[in-house]
């Protein structure tokens, strides 16, 4: 019972992070039909920015605004300079464009930095832990629970309260309809990756200090987790990107404690099989949408 | 197998000869003017990354749908080679503990590579039925992730399993007593991939893959079940690339979870795309660019690399050659080609085909008109009470109609009578909320409701559509062979006639090498109906066949819908808005209005009807 | 106030409209009526900037607007109630009139949402429910309030009646008579000919893509071979 509890804890802090970068692929994929690959060189990118700024001398607290800032740039400029051009185009070619641009934001880093791994300190609160009963939880993973609620709250507020958040739910319907209605296609669009920069923005200040490293490929991961949980939960449906971010995260946490030993290591293997499995058999993800083919 | 011996076996073979030759020519050419040590190794490595390129094309190439996977398998194939071919005294040092007593296996390199290459054929095929259940088709986002989390499922396991892999930093060191050292293997492997890619590009198999490419749903209701070739495309595909993974770390003489991963799948999807993904020459071509442009940046990004004396790693251009300047080359090369040229520098162009058409007479004569068929079959189609609802709207509501072989049909109605959607239902593509259809002749009745799209049309109910669904990319004779070519399967009931004649009859003849996409509305519609015609159906379905059409080019299509179902002896059921086209056509006509069947009988008599008039005049005419 | 000249627009290889030339003044009623695959859809796509035109100019109140993005049109004064209505299903009826309202000012939103209230008092009963719950007669009076909501100058509809009961088809044509009084200026594609020339101040008849026959509503409803094209022989 326990262990199931702290599980559960590990599980949520872990599915957060996941929830906000899937959220971030999943508003994308709405008005843009464009699975982004490059979602993860937004950590990459906030990494850096976070190694310089430590290494200067900047404290952690300044590093919340700077990697959400950060986030949000690249975020805009990437899609200034790649993916503004290829809208509207086939799904084949959006999918290359977004992989292309996942390497070449990597290999820039690869060229100017270095490949090593950069390693900068992580503030010195988010290996503590506080006890209930015998229950041992980490602060880490109750700070990136509370924040990403908050984040999802907002960012529930903006889509249902705001012309903008109509505008983008509307688009991400019909992008067509939209136009007619007045909605500016550019600014939809911008926006959609001002919002899914600064959710991934959110992301990268835990995934960072988490992780206290940052290199060239560092965007991989994040960018895969983000991925599959848009994808588990069903890509169209924003809801279901961030119930696909939790059920990852839970997922993963329980079958690593759940696995023998032996094979624990194997952990991520195991989940992406699953994940697999999920698609042959509902292949639309977990939260249907219906699309019906018109002949 | 092949629709045609010369075109498609004899001319494919010798142009993958002719490919071959050159391909490894260049290499070898580059190999002797510089012959130094390191060129020697580029030219190994090219000829390596050709056979796992050509592998991927025959699956990415045919079916459209983009695979991150195929390194994955690579991964696959070169761990279970290294594991069987290493010698067990080599293994001891490494993988002391793997399982299934794979330590003690000491079997020569070319066995171990059978044995490799059968084992991903396994893995292949269950992720074929994966890949299959997700409705894969050209751009599927679902089944490109799959074959994504193949990769990253290859990649975690050789990291995390060291028992088999040796792990992430040990690697496997690859020592039966050396490395390769003969690139006669090599050679034999791009040889047998070029001459497997082009075949299958110009089989049965490959062209309806290509048709399901190009459209995915016109395919199936055609006949094409999209899912056999798209296996088989994968299988093939994946059987090359294991043969080039095993080589390559046969070649490297180590392997590591990071060769084959995200580096090597954007090596090779590069050099796929740049070329031309649906042409086995631009893949070709794709590697020698890249293969010689990385190697240039990878030479002006080295210390000390000077040009006319020049160094460039000076300033002022020292921001740009720097180490690792290849990586950015080929992120910038994928980036640049996606937004200016998606499909590469070739497209579909290839060798033999350009060859062919050269040496083609484009003047030949039109085949002989077919002579019109004494409906001799007695097949009768009865569609009974169909109801089908949307949500909480009624689109057909107990609708029904009988057609006989032989006799044309003629369904007339309003927008939103309902008409395509009855199609729909008794084509496959719209499920019925009730109701039935069968179609019954000599052998008895078969009742075909719960059918799907494919076997519906290969039991002879072939349709068109609307909206015009052609092969675009393909000429118009392709498309009209891909009907022969699945009638050939369907055992079809009516009668097969020779594309060619039915290209002809349709007034195509001299467009018969036009791409599809090319034609005008008019022929696009003929087109269409030469397509249908070819898969021998027992009854044509047909979509609004005037659409879109002028006035005299409507009275025009009369006949040809006519003709055309006569030569093939086939049933007619059309579409139409337009009373008199349907008239002048029709033997009977049914007049559908708000889901249901209002009136029917002989064109006089519907047009005589006060219900129809009615509903065609609007109430103040009625 | 809409000068449409030699408007030709193509699918790939295929002309749709073929050099196709109205006009529309304003505070009028057009009617443009045509059998299916007439073009008819395609001119309004092609004037509401959906489809981009091959040859020929759209100018609106003197303005060339020909090929203009469909955002910068609505702004420019001309609203389009698209082919299937293409409501948002997921949003609810006030959210869908909001982004009808996108480019008016907040307050002015509010005074129209008012207003559509009004004037459809079927929506105010369901205002807060799904767009995708709404039966076909509602779902199309919405699509004509979303129009609205941007105060356009013209107004331009696609099939109004399409898929609808006759019953409802009543609606959506005393509709256009309320929406006519109110002295809006309408461009209404309608395969209901007799219907839609009743209501029209003049229509056109599009054929394979050409403008067939022009003239006032009662003129063309007494040309009984016009009816040809609809009902043959």
């Amino acid at each position: 019972m326990l262990s199931l509890l702290q599980n559960l804890i590990d599980g949520l802090g872990r599915g957060s992070i996941y929830a906000l970068l899937a959220l971030g692929v999943a508003v994308i994929f709405g008005v843009m039909h464009l699975l982004n690959f490059a979602h993860g060189e937004l950590i990459t990118v906030s990494g850096y920015v976070a190694f310089w700024a430590l290494g200067a001398g900047w404290s952690w607290w300044v590093m919340v605004p700077l990697i959400i800032v950060t986030s949000v740039a690249t975020s805009l400029v990437i899609e200034r300079v790649a993916f503004s051009r290829v809208r509207g185009a086939s799904d084949f070619t959006l999918l290359l464009t977004s992989f292309g641009v996942h390497f070449v934001v990597s290999a820039i880093f690869l060229l100017y930095v270095s490949a090593s791994v950069k390693n900068f300190s992580r503030p010195g609160w988010v290996a503590d832990t506080f006890s209930i009963g015998s229950l041992n939880v980490e602060i880490f993973d109750m700070v990136v629970i509370v924040v990403t609620i908050v984040t999802l709250i907002g960012t529930t507020l903006l889509l249902q309260r705001t012309m903008f958040g109509l505008a983008l739910r509307a688009a991400a319907a019909d992008f067509d309809t939209a136009r007619l209605m007045g909605v500016k296609s550019d600014s939809v669009i911008r926006g959609a990756f001002a919002l899914s920069g600064f959710l991934a923005g959110i992301a990268a200040i835990f995934w960072l200090m988490r992780a206290g490293s940052v290199q060239p490929s560092a965007g991989i991961d994040p960018m895969l987790k983000g991925v599959l949980a848009a994808l588990i939960g069903g890509l169209a449906s924003l809801r279901g990107a961030v119930l696909g971010g939790f059920a990852l995260g839970l997922a993963e946490v329980f079958l690593r404690s759940w696995l023998p030993d032996s094979i624990a290591s194997l952990t991520e293997g195991v989940v992406f099989v699953l994940i697999a499995l999920l698609f042959i058999f509902r292949p639309q993800g977990l939260i249907a949408t219906a699309t019906a083919e018109r002949v | 197998m092949f629709p045609d011996l010369r075109r498609d076996v004899i001319f494919p073979f010798g142009g993958a000869v002719a490919l071959f030759a050159l391909f490894a020519g260049i290499a070898l050419s580059y190999q002797a003017l510089l012959g130094t040590g390191s060129a020697e190794r580029l030219v190994t490595v090219m000829l390596i990354d050709a056979i796992v390129v050509v592998g991927i094309q025959i699956y990415v190439g045919n079916t459209g749908i983009l695979s991150f996977g195929h390194i994955g398998f690579g991964a696959i194939a070169g761990y279970a080679f290294a594991v069987l071919a290493i010698s067990p005294t080599e293994k001891a040092k490494r993988i002391a503990d793997a399982p299934f007593g794979l330590d003690l296996v000491d079997m020569g390199p070319w066995l171990a590579l059978a044995i490799a290459v059968a084992v991903t054929l396994v893995a292949a095929t269950i992720i074929g039925i994966g890949l299959a259940r997700s409705g894969a088709e050209s751009g599927a986002v679902a089944a490109t992730v799959i074959t994504l989390a193949l990769l990253f499922v290859t990649h975690e396991v050789a990291r995390n399993w060291p028992e088999v892999t040796g792990g992430d930093r040990a690697g496997l060191a690859f020592r039966i007593g050396g490395a390769l050292d003969s690139r006669i293997p090599i050679f034999i492997a791009l040889f047998v991939g070029i001459v497997t890619a082009r075949l299958f590009a110009q089989s049965r198999m490959g062209r309806l893959a290509v048709a399901a490419r190009e459209d995915n749903l016109a395919a199936r209701a055609m006949g094409v079940n999209p899912l056999v070739q798209q296996m088989v495309a994968l299988l093939l595909s994946v059987a090359i690339v294991s043969v080039g993974a095993a080589l390559k770390v046969y070649e490297d003489g180590s392997i590591l979870p990071d060769d084959f991963f995200f580096d090597f799948t954007l090596l090779t999807l590069v050099m796929l795309i740049v070329g031309g993904r649906n042409s086995v020459t631009g893949a070709l071509l794709g590697v020698t660019l890249m293969t010689a442009g990385r190697e240039l940046a990878r030479r002006l990004g080295q210390d000390g690399f000077e040009i006319f004396g020049i160094g460039l790693d000076e300033a002022p251009l020292d921001w740009i050659f720097r180490e690792n300047l290849q990586t950015v080359f080929l992120g910038l090369s994928m980036l640049g080609f996606m937004i200016w040229r998606p499909k590469g520098l070739l497209d579909d162009w290839e060798l033999d085909e350009w060859f062919h058409r050269r040496i083609e007479r484009s003047d030949a004569p039109a085949p002989e008109r077919l002579s019109e068929l004494d409906s001799a079959a007695d097949a009768t189609l009865t569609v009974s009470d169909i109801d089908v609802r949307f949500g909480g709207f009624n689109a057909l509501t107990g609708a029904g109609i009988t057609a006989k072989q032989g006799e044309i049909v003629g369904i007339i109605g309003p927008n939103g009578a309902g008409k395509t959607t009855f199609v729909n239902v008794i084509t496959g593509m719209v499920p019925a909320t009730a109701g039935e259809f069968s179609i019954s002749d000599g052998d008895g009745t078969s009742v075909l409701t719960k059918e799907p799209s494919f076997r519906l049309s290969r039991r002879g109910l072939v349709r068109t559509f609307q909206n015009l669904r052609l092969f675009g990319a393909l000429t118009v004779r392709e498309n009209v062979e891909i009907g022969s070519l699945v009638a050939r399967q369907g055992g079809a009931k009516a009668a097969l006639r020779d594309p060619d004649a039915l290209i002809a009859e349709a007034g195509l003849w001299e467009h018969r090498n036009r791409r599809a996409n090319e034609l005008d509305y008019g022929n696009s519609r003929r087109l269409e109906l030469a397509r249908a015609a070819a898969t021998a159906p027992t009854f044509l379905l047909l979509d609004e066949p005037t659409s879109g059409m002028s006035d005299s080019e409507s009275v025009a299509m009369i006949e040809q819908v006519r003709h055309m179902a006569a030569t093939v002896g086939a049933g007619v059921i059309v579409i139409d808005h337009d009373l008199a086209f349907i008239t002048g056509i029709s033997d009977r006509i049914y007049v559908f209005d708000q889901g249901t069947v209002i009136a029917e009988g002989t064109p006089d008599e519907v047009q005589n009807d006060p219900h129809v008039q009615a509903v065609y005049l609007g109430s103040a005419a009625g | 106030m809409l000068q449409i000249t030699g408007l030709t627009t193509r699918y790939g290889s295929i002309s749709a409209l073929r050099s196709a030339s109205l006009e529309v003044r304003s505070g009028e009623v057009v009617g443009l009526i045509g059998p299916n695959g007439a073009g008819k859809t395609t001119l309004l796509g092609s004037i509401a900037g959906l489809l981009s035109p091959a040859e020929g100019t759209v100018s609106f109140e003197g303005t060339d607007i020909t090929g203009a993005a469909p955002e910068k049109l609505l702004r420019a004064g001309i609203a389009l109630v698209p082919e299937h209505r293409r409501i948002f299903v997921d949003l609810t009826c006030e959210e869908n009139l909001k982004i009808g309202g996108i480019t008016v000012s907040k307050s002015e939103r509010a005074v129209l949402l008012e207003e559509m209230a009004d004037t459809f008092p079927v929506l105010r009963d369901k205002w807060t429910t799904p767009a995708g719950f709404l039966s076909g007669g509602e779902a199309q009076q919405l699509a004509i309030a979303r129009a609205l909501m941007s105060k356009p100058r013209l107004l331009m509809m696609d099939e109004p009646s399409l898929g609808l009961a006759p019953v409802l088809v009543d609606v959506v044509f005393d509709l256009i008579a309320t929406l006519k009084e109110q002295g809006r200026t309408l461009l209404v594609v309608e395969q209901n000919a007799t219907r839609m020339l009743e209501v029209s101040d003049r229509a056109y008849v599009l054929r394979s893509g050409e403008v067939a026959a022009e003239g006032t509503g009662a003129e063309l409803l007494e040309r009984s071979d016009l009816f040809d094209t609809f009902v043959g022989g």
